[in-house]
């Protein structure tokens, strides 16, 4: 079967992260069982899906791009998602210095909108390049580095020298 | 300001690592493995039931005669009543498209038939269409994946019942799949609807509350098997809990003249339960049942 070799090498990827993508899965439900049922399905849609994967090489990127659809599925499908307006984001954009300065940082990243969200756990907490953080999120590079910046703004956080070349 | 991307790496590294991870990993793949094996036999089995009904059709569209023969043979006459009409497949780097389109023939009553396949032929070729435009979309954007996958299967054919159901799985990273059903009484040649089984409304409580008990009842079996039921489980999120059966919900009639409900993936249980069907026995329901011509 033209299959096999592929299953196998996806089974050993999946085992090789699979702490990795339920903390990933974790960043977005915040919650244990949430979050294992969010792996538990995306290990079976990885599995049952792998004639869809075209290019064996990015088959990470690949799995974890099921993680992140499933985990957002599972959002819209639980309408925990908290929808932005512009007064709101108008609200956590520089500029009202100080406001949120003594809230707590997980409740910052927490109140990113998710798109933002992704882009900062998959780059700096996945520890993905540019590249394949674009490949996970079925984006382009120039989004991907836009986005980030965007919500390095949003989170003001003050950046490393080596860590701001990287994004631009 | 000591917000500090390190301060929030080091939080997502902490959060705890439950011990069941490891258990719950290495299940679903044995269990997606499995499944894998099954459908790879499965599509074999198809591959030669497809030549050998393009043969028949081939057959049948270049000589009514054949087709006439053909029905005039005892046991034969079952066979050719449901035809792979017609075949869309796309096959690109990241793009599937299997689309398979039932054709049913035979039916004394024509306009029932041509009603069926008429049916049949645009749902697909909406959905073929809805593909094309999808694909095309997401090429301008610089790519992505896309899959469709359309097929049936006859799931009753006896002396008085023809049941035939229709699949749809659209896959974009996560895949939903959508059952549809026909149910013909085949002596009279109609087309048979839930409601017209029974006397009154009341089946719509009757079939649901069997069905919660066989939910509760699976589950208590099977600590794998989750459905979305409010007394067992405090976690569901009211939106999805199981409540009632629609009035037209899908359903066929088994070989063994039961009524099976059967439920899309994700409507009543977690995705990884896939499509769900309930075998309801004919008690619980006999006293609603208008005869017991179809359901036995």
């Amino acid at each position: 079967m033209l299959n096999r070799k592929t299953e196998n090498l996806l089974t050993r990827c999946i085992t090789e992260n699979k702490e990795n993508v339920y903390r990933l899965a974790y960043s977005y439900v915040r919650n244990k069982d949430d979050a294992l049922d969010i792996v538990q399905d995306s290990i079976y849609k990885a599995m049952t899906h792998i004639e869809l994967l075209k290019n064996p090489a990015a088959m990470k990127s690949w799995f974890y791009r099921i993680v992140v659809n499933t985990s957002l599925d599972f959002l819209r499908r639980n309408k925990k998602v908290d929808t932005m307006d512009h007064e709101m984001i108008e609200t956590y954009s520089p500029g009202t210095e100080d406001v949120y300065s003594d809230m707590d940082l997980k409740r910052t990243l927490e109140d990113l909108p998710v798109k933002y969200r992704s882009v900062i756990v998959l780059r700096y907490f996945e520890d993905l390049k540019i590249e394949e953080v674009a490949e996970v999120l079925n984006e382009n590079v120039n989004t991907i580095k836009t986005r980030l910046y965007q919500a390095l703004q949003l989170l003001r956080v003050r950046m490393k020298d080596d860590t701001s070349k990287e994004i631009t | 300001m000591n917000n500090n991307i390190e301060q929030l790496q080091k939080e997502y590294q902490e959060v705890p690592i439950p011990e069941e991870l490891d258990m719950i990993v290495s299940r679903s793949i044995q269990q997606s493995l499995k499944r894998n094996r099954n459908k790879r036999t499965k599509y074999k089995w198809f591959a030669s039931a497809g030549t050998a009904a393009l043969i028949f059709l081939i057959a049948i569209n270049a000589s009514t005669s054949v087709a006439n023969a053909l029905s005039s043979i005892p046991g034969v006459d079952r066979i050719i009543k449901v035809l792979t009409f017609r075949e869309y497949i796309v096959e690109e780097p990241n793009y599937d498209a299997n689309i398979k389109i039932p054709a049913i023939t035979n039916m004394d009553n024509k306009a029932l038939e041509l009603g069926l396949n008429n049916k049949y032929l645009s749902e697909n070729k909406a959905l073929y269409d809805k593909f094309q435009a999808e694909m095309n979309d997401l090429k301008k954007q610089g790519g992505g994946h896309l899959g469709l996958d359309t097929d049936y299967e006859v799931k009753t054919d006896n002396d008085r019942i023809f049941s035939i159901g229709r699949y749809v799985v659209e896959t974009v990273g996560s895949s939903s799949m959508v059952v549809t059903f026909d149910t013909i009484d085949k002596k009279n040649q109609i087309l048979i609807t839930l409601p017209m089984l029974f006397k009154d409304n009341q089946y719509i409580e009757r079939i649901s509350d069997n069905i919660k008990e066989q939910m509760k009842a699976q589950m208590k079996a099977d600590p794998d098997k989750v459905y979305w039921l409010s007394e067992t489980d405090d976690d569901v999120p009211p939106t999805e809990e199981f409540k009632t059966i629609a009035e037209d919900q899908s359903f066929y009639i088994n070989s063994d003249g039961k009524l099976v409900i059967v439920f899309n993936k994700y409507d009543v249980a977690p995705g990884y339960m896939g499509s769900v069907e309930f075998v309801i026995p004919t008690e619980a329901i006999a006293g609603d049942l208008v005869s017991d011509k179809y359901i036995q």
